[in-house]
């Protein structure tokens, strides 16, 4: 598919917000297929490929991206405002690691000819891409990543293994990062490659999780081989690249509209219970109502920033931590609430209604670990922010 | 003037208050003292217009509104002044300017603002109740006014000029104003952890002219709880404040004391530690910032913020404060390191008004269901 297939996009940015925000949970709620609103665990592409294709003949596949790529060209703002909705309204990820991740790289970084190359089938979802970040020995140390990259000829020749890659089952691509040059310093050797998922010499093998369930994977590079034009940037540039896209990131993963979605599960579970009369509990849950509600207040400030074109600085670290670990008690109070059935696997009984407690108690696991682990977030806050040596 | 301008402007006076006027070796020597506070410093004070940010210009005041009272509040309690700035000033000035006496508020509104009077409200009677409605002491109708049994507890400052009293009456609770020599009026103190006093009033058929009614059977509870959630509300100003300055203080500790030949700043367990001291602070900030946001667009829902503000704000400065003294070591627990004083202070101010847990059950009474999903 072209872009010009897909519907023209209005200036949102001149929208005013309460308007902007009605049209699109209109659009949510009347095009989201039901089955698949608050999904407990990831959904694989062939569960969402129709909900993206919706998505992609609407013109909002890629809200973030400039409207002459084919994105909806919102602002901070607007853009904030979008993800609000999706997480009120539950709706679940796609494989869109290509569009949030990739793309603004691609749009800032990448040649004229790379970007008429990559950005229109990454748009289409006919290119559905992985990142290949950490590595075995490379996880909250990100930059003594190992996989190597060897120029040969007009291409690069790849060894090495990443780890913790998501969609790599999904995924028709890969970006990632190789490190090009071993005698530079650790964070200044790394390049920014392109490749296909489908190039001899690559095995992925995929990682069970807690839940049960295949979303992760290994993967080995064994002498694989991509063009030297699908490297994106200058050479031993690319640690750069990828760390600079990460304040808008840190501030929509702060958003209290998951915390806020799973306080009414707990809710319907103490409800049913009949643990709201119960005051050891109440007190509880009353902490957890007053920290989701002042979380609320911390992400309306780094928000507020971003709407008037500001960049967040390192105390955004601190939004993240709050983000995640206040979620990661609301699922372990929700575990205790269910008594006996906190164990039980699935959507169970709860005093007649069937729900599913384990899932998000694991789902929300991996929200302290990745993108910066809440301890590496601290020692950010306690370097850059409270100047402890 | 923007309000952000005002404000600075205002928080940049008392940092010139508290390099010239106030220090740490004051606050020692006033504790436990009687009455535990300096009235040369107060008229300072007043004469810095302080006491009458609150207070309508009509009577002598500035006319100003919460954010700038928290500016100013959240600035002096850095300086650890035992001066009662927000219970006289706000807590106080607020139940006059909230009752129907108008003649009274001319009389005594510009007194405060002045810094020539000072008032304290005696409103609460148990250990942790704060429903100004649910009260014993009696206001019995007599020959021109009321005659006032019963006993009251907690009331900011002791020391008083006049105590501002509710007690129920016919048809609701009155507020009355009572001078401290008034025939039947026994004051005794108790003293708090910080080393200053509260009063302890058993009142004993006191009699109250009807011109010293400050609030009406009609207007009483309304007056009072306006008055007791907005200084609350302060209350978490000055709770930020003594936060903020004792994070100051144990984050310069640990990047200057050394052990194991290294400043204990660098050890990751202290590190991480401090971080999340950091972050309550930020929390107590946000949520006072969202409050006086929120409040200038829907002032129906003060107690609802009121209640927010101070569970997080007593919460987090009790944390700070315990935690602090963790960081320092054996130093921290001895009388001679300041950093024990921010402690005691966030402990008085934490229990004043309704502390943690007390505000949060409150909330859970008020607070709105969620957005249905």
């Amino acid at each position: 598919m072209s872009s010009s297939e897909i519907s023209s996009q209005p200036d949102w940015n001149a929208y005013d917000d309460d308007r902007f925000r009605s049209e699109v949970r209109a659009f949510f709620e009347t095009a989201y297929p039901e089955e698949l609103r608050y999904p407990a665990f990831f959904l694989s592409w062939s569960k969402t490929q129709h909900w993206y294709r919706k998505l992609y003949a609407q013109g909002w596949a890629a809200p973030a991206w400039p409207r002459e790529w084919g994105g909806m060209g919102l602002d901070g703002a607007k853009m904030l405002i979008f993800m609000e909705e999706q997480e009120r309204h539950g709706i679940g990820r796609t494989p869109d690691q290509g569009i949030t991740l990739l793309g603004p790289l691609l749009i800032r970084y990448a040649s004229e000819e790379q970007k008429r190359q990559f950005l229109p089938p990454t748009l289409s979802g006919e290119y559905l891409w992985c990142q290949g970040y950490s590595e075995p020995n490379a996880g909250s140390d990100l930059a003594s990543l190992r996989t190597e990259a060897v120029i040969d000829g007009d291409e690069y020749v790849i060894n090495g293994s990443k780890i913790w890659t998501s969609y790599a089952m999904d995924a028709t691509h890969m970006f990632i990062l190789v490190r090009t040059d071993k005698s530079a310093k650790k964070q200044e050797g790394i390049s920014f490659l392109l490749l296909r998922m489908d190039s001899p010499g690559i095995t992925v093998r995929p990682i069970r999780n807690l839940l049960g369930s295949e979303h992760f994977a290994q993967v080995f590079f064994d002498n694989v081989r991509t063009p030297v034009a699908w490297r994106i940037g200058k050479p031993n540039q690319g640690w750069t690249m990828a760390k600079a896209l990460l304040g808008f990131e840190r501030v929509s993963a702060g958003s209290p509209k998951v915390a806020q979605n799973g306080l009414r599960r707990l809710e319907a579970v103490a409800a049913r219970l009949g643990l709201m009369e119960d005051a050891g509990f109440r007190d509880r849950y009353l902490q957890l109502k007053l920290d989701i509600a002042d979380l609320a207040s911390v992400y309306d400030r780094f928000a507020e920033l971003v709407k008037r074109g500001g960049t967040p600085g390192p105390d955004v670290s601190m939004l993240k931590i709050l983000a995640t670990e206040t979620y990661q008690r609301l699922t372990e109070l929700t575990l205790e609430a269910a008594g006996n059935a906190g164990a039980l696997h699935g959507k169970v009984d709860i005093a007649g209604a069937p729900l599913d407690i384990l899932s998000p108690f694991y789902m929300s696991r991996p929200f302290t670990i990745a993108a910066g682990s809440s301890e590496v977030q601290r020692n950010i806050l306690a370097k850059n922010v409270l100047q402890l040596p | 003037m923007s309000q952000e301008d005002t404000n600075q402007m205002l928080r940049d006076a008392v940092g010139g208050f508290a390099a010239r006027d106030t220090s740490i070796a004051r606050v020692r020597a006033l504790r436990e003292t009687d009455p535990g506070f300096d009235r040369a410093v107060w008229k300072k004070i007043a004469d810095a217009g302080w006491t009458g940010i609150l207070v309508p210009e009509k009577f002598g005041g500035a006319g100003l509104s919460l954010p700038e009272m928290a500016a100013v509040l959240e600035e002096f309690a850095k300086t650890l002044s035992p001066e009662p700035l927000n219970a006289v000033s706000s807590l106080a000035a607020l139940t006059l300017s909230g009752g129907d006496n108008e003649a009274l508020q001319a009389r005594l509104l510009p007194q405060i603002a002045a810094g020539d009077l000072i008032a304290a409200v005696a409103w609460q009677e148990s250990e942790s109740g704060i429903d100004p409605a649910a009260i014993e002491t009696t206001a019995k109708e007599a020959a021109g006014g009321y005659a006032l049994s019963g006993s009251k507890r907690f009331a900011v400052p002791f020391g008083a000029d006049a105590y501002l009293v509710s007690a129920k009456g016919q048809g609701g609770v009155i507020v009355a104003c009572v001078d401290k020599s008034a025939k039947g009026l026994t004051v005794d103190s108790e003293l708090r952890a910080d080393g200053t006093r509260v009063a302890r009033l058993k009142l004993d058929n006191v009699q109250v002219a009807k011109a010293d009614i400050v609030a009406s059977a009609g207007a009483g509870a309304r007056a009072l709880g306006q008055a007791i959630d907005q200084t609350t509300i302060l209350a978490g100003a000055e709770l930020l404040g003594v936060m903020s300055r004792a994070l100051e203080i144990t984050l310069d500790y640990m990047r200057t004391r050394v052990q194991f030949d290294r400043p204990i700043g660098s050890f990751q367990a202290l590190q991480h530690r401090a971080v999340d001291l950091f972050i309550q602070k930020e929390l107590s900030f946000s949520v006072l910032r969202d409050a006086h946001i929120h409040l200038a667009q829907d002032a129906d829902a003060l107690a609802l913020w009121a209640s927010r503000v101070k569970s997080r704000c007593s919460e987090a400065g009790m944390r700070i404060g315990r935690e602090s003294i963790q960081i320092h070591g054996g130093i921290g627990f001895t009388d001679e390191c300041d950093i024990g004083l921010y402690l005691k202070r966030a402990m008085v101010l934490s229990a004043w008004l309704g502390n943690g847990a007390v505000h949060r059950r409150r909330y859970a009474a008020l607070a709105p269901a969620l957005e249905a999903a």
